[in-house]
């Protein structure tokens, strides 16, 4: 075989070898490629699966829930005001402070129907013990009792901080003690969590309703905000009030 | 340049799979935050962002993986590109729209606590910094302990 021969044939050999290499990179590409689609497609059902498991939870709703079954209803008055807010929120603690009262006496003297909605959407900031849920849970429980506004005042003013534990059941029930809510129904009612499912329904007719921060305050169906968006001060919503009372 | 290359995309192979496994992971526990997320951007009704916020950790955490192990790595470095672009035309959205909300970009975010501002020019700078990272991968997917140089049978 002479020189030139040989080299030909080398070179020849190189060739087919990048050929066939390329060949490999393509086939590679193409199965890894389709792999990959496969995998996040499957990724994407799991999610989906997830999602609509959870949804299946039968919803005891109390039978004290008004406005589809979202909210406790205090007085007979003309003017509607509705305020959403979670158990753990420091915001809604500090609007309970500033306008609860005033609020809650508005309505007893049936000026107003104030319509308190319990949410959960802060469970994540309670170490896992899901406070927001369960402190809502419970406030249902109480309103089946009739004694709602009463867990409620005392909830906010043992308001716990966020990345706390929240209050434990034991506590909630102690306290609703102290406001002279003491049946076994309740006690129950909270070990249990008979309403923490509806809880959670209550955060998603929150959220379908476009609503995204606690407290969301509304005054005869309109949202009503502070300048600069913060949370309404007590001078404006009872101007607003006064105003919509006409 | 032919020997650091490998090498630069490979620590970007990883940076980008250290993201997208972080934020997956921190939505992951709570897919109805995740979906008031969605939802706070007010782009599409509850019920949509009920599928996204639910779908959207777990692309995210697979991305991750994917990358991790570096699989396909110039497909998933392009998906990824395109998921942060679309990131990064919500929040921009949102900013035009003047919404106060959390990006939920690391976190099941949503609302925003009154007085608190939301700080968008860094969460798109953010997303930037990471679709760059994409970018070097979709320019030279080429990368140092990935199953990709496995299965081609690269040179070490």
């Amino acid at each position: 075989m002479s020189k030139g021969k040989r080299d030909r044939t080398a070179q020849a050999r190189a060739v087919v070898a990048k050929q066939q290499a390329a060949e490999r990179r393509r086939k590679v590409t193409l199965w890894t490629s389709v792999g990959v689609v496969m995998v996040l497609f499957l990724a994407g059902l799991v999610g989906y699966t997830v999602m609509s498991r959870q949804d299946d939870g039968k919803v005891t709703t109390p039978t004290a829930a008004v406005d589809d079954g979202t909210a406790f209803a205090i007085g007979t008055g003309s003017v509607v005001v509705d305020v959403y807010e979670d158990f753990m929120c420091p915001a809604c603690g500090n609007f309970e402070q500033a306008s609860g009262e005033s609020l809650q006496n508005m309505a007893e003297a049936n000026k107003i129907t104030l319509r308190i909605h319990p949410v959960a959407i802060l469970d994540k900031y309670s170490n896992g013990t899901e406070y927001s849920t369960r402190a809502a849970g419970a406030a249902a429980a109480a309103a089946e009792e009739d004694k709602f506004l009463e867990l409620h005042n005392v909830l906010y003013d043992n308001r716990p901080e966020e990345n706390s534990d929240g209050l434990s059941n034991e506590k909630i029930i102690e306290l609703a003690k102290s406001v002279g809510l003491t049946s076994e129904t309740f006690v129950n009612a909270v070990n249990e969590g008979t309403y923490k499912t509806w809880a959670t329904d209550v955060t998603e007719k929150f959220s379908d309703r476009g609503y995204n921060s606690t407290p969301t305050i509304l005054v005869d169906g309109t949202k009503l905000i502070g300048p600069n968006d913060t949370v309404p001060t007590s001078e404006l919503l009872t101007q607003t009030i006064e105003k919509a009372a006409g | 340049m032919q020997k650091t290359m490998p090498w630069i995309s490979t620590a970007a192979r990883l940076a980008l799979a250290a993201v997208w496994l972080v934020a997956g992971g921190l939505k992951v526990g709570d897919l109805a935050a995740s979906a008031r997320a969605v939802n706070a951007y007010d782009l599409m009704s509850y019920d949509t962002a009920k599928v996204v916020g639910a779908v959207q950790p777990f692309l995210e955490i697979a991305l991750g993986l994917l990358l991790l192990i570096g699989l396909a790595t110039r497909l998933t470095a392009g998906i990824s590109a395109v998921l942060l672009v679309v990131f990064i035309a919500g929040i921009i959205s949102a900013w035009a729209r003047g919404l106060q909300i959390d990006c939920g970009c690391f976190s099941s975010g949503g609302e925003l606590a009154a007085g608190k501002n939301a700080a968008y020019w860094l969460d798109i700078l953010r997303d930037i910094g990471f679709l760059a990272l994409a970018g070097i991968l979709l320019w030279k997917p080429r990368t140092r302990f990935s199953v990709d140089g496995l299965l081609m049978g690269e040179e070490r």
